[in-house]
């Protein structure tokens, strides 16, 4: 694994803590703990995409970063890397 | 609505490919206990529930689900990819493929077709809560047996994944259904349903 992999695999795995805190959060709407813990991982998240973006350019996920070309372009996200662009 | 994001919920990447093993994980794709229906139930059930929190986690259940229902077609495709008409026999995949080649298609692992028949919307929250759990907790077994026939570590990963995604759902649904009966009365859950009789 290089560190552009490695990077985006810590990013993947913060978007998703914070995916189980946003529904944790549903349940336990007062958890102020579970609030603060969301909020530092935003910010800690958002710090590496920035991170990620300016060494490695855009990661195809927001309309501001994202080129209608890049949008088009494989692989798509069941793909292998491996299939023909037509 | 919902916004597509272009990437899978947790990565897969199968190396092999095995048409045999693709059959069985079908039924998590469009199967009675499968991921299509498990979106379907929860995100119907939202609209009449009351109270925030069910109405918040049956639609980020919901919307989780249909990002699972994504990786499973995803491994279903990988597991069937560049195969040969003589590999297909071999692995039992032929009564598939007569209908659909190697398209990815919301049936179960016999090839019986999607039925909305497998979800339930009652319109009382109390019903459905339970029903989500019962839901949770078919999906968890339906995995824990794939798992018994499948010993590719790519698949495993994504599969085990998926499992404990499960074990999370029921545990947010049990909540759901405590915070419920503490706003119900407490001598009789059952005195009025809170999606329908005006208090």
């Amino acid at each position: 694994m290089n560190d552009q992999q490695r990077l985006l695999r810590r990013i993947r795995a913060y978007q998703f803590s914070l995916w189980e805190l946003h529904m944790f959060l549903d349940t336990h709407p007062n958890n102020c703990e579970a609030a603060k813990k969301m909020e530092e991982y935003r910010a800690r998240t958002e710090e590496m995409v920035k991170e990620y973006e300016d060494k490695y350019g855009p990661l195809n996920e927001s309309t501001s970063t994202t080129s209608r070309w890049a949008w088009i372009t494989g692989p798509w996200p069941w793909e292998t890397g491996e299939e023909e662009e037509g | 609505m919902w916004v597509y994001e272009k990437k899978l919920q947790y990565p897969i990447k199968i190396k092999n490919t095995n048409p045999a093993l693709a059959k069985i994980i079908c039924a998590q794709y469009g199967g009675p206990n499968g991921e299509l229906g498990a979106s379907l139930r929860y995100l119907s059930q939202r609209y009449t529930m009351p109270y925030p929190e069910l109405k918040a986690i049956l639609t980020d259940i919901g919307t989780e689900e249909l990002g699972h229902l994504e990786m499973v077609g995803t491994i279903v495709y990988q597991l069937t990819r560049n195969l040969t008409p003589e590999q297909i026999q071999k692995a039992g995949f032929d009564a598939y493929f007569v209908n659909h080649t190697t398209g990815v298609y919301p049936a179960d692992a016999n090839g019986t077709p999607f039925s909305a028949g497998s979800l339930a919307v009652a319109g009382d929250a109390i019903t459905d809560l339970h029903e989500d759990m019962a839901a949770e907790q078919k999906a968890r077994t339906t995995y824990d047996n794939i798992l018994r026939y499948c010993d590719d570590p790519d698949v495993r990963d994504a599969i085990r994944f998926l499992r404990e995604r499960e074990v999370v759902h029921y545990q947010r649904f049990g909540e759901g259904l405590r915070i419920t009966t503490d706003k119900l009365d407490s001598k009789n859950f059952y005195a009025f349903n809170p999606e329908f009789d005006r208090r």
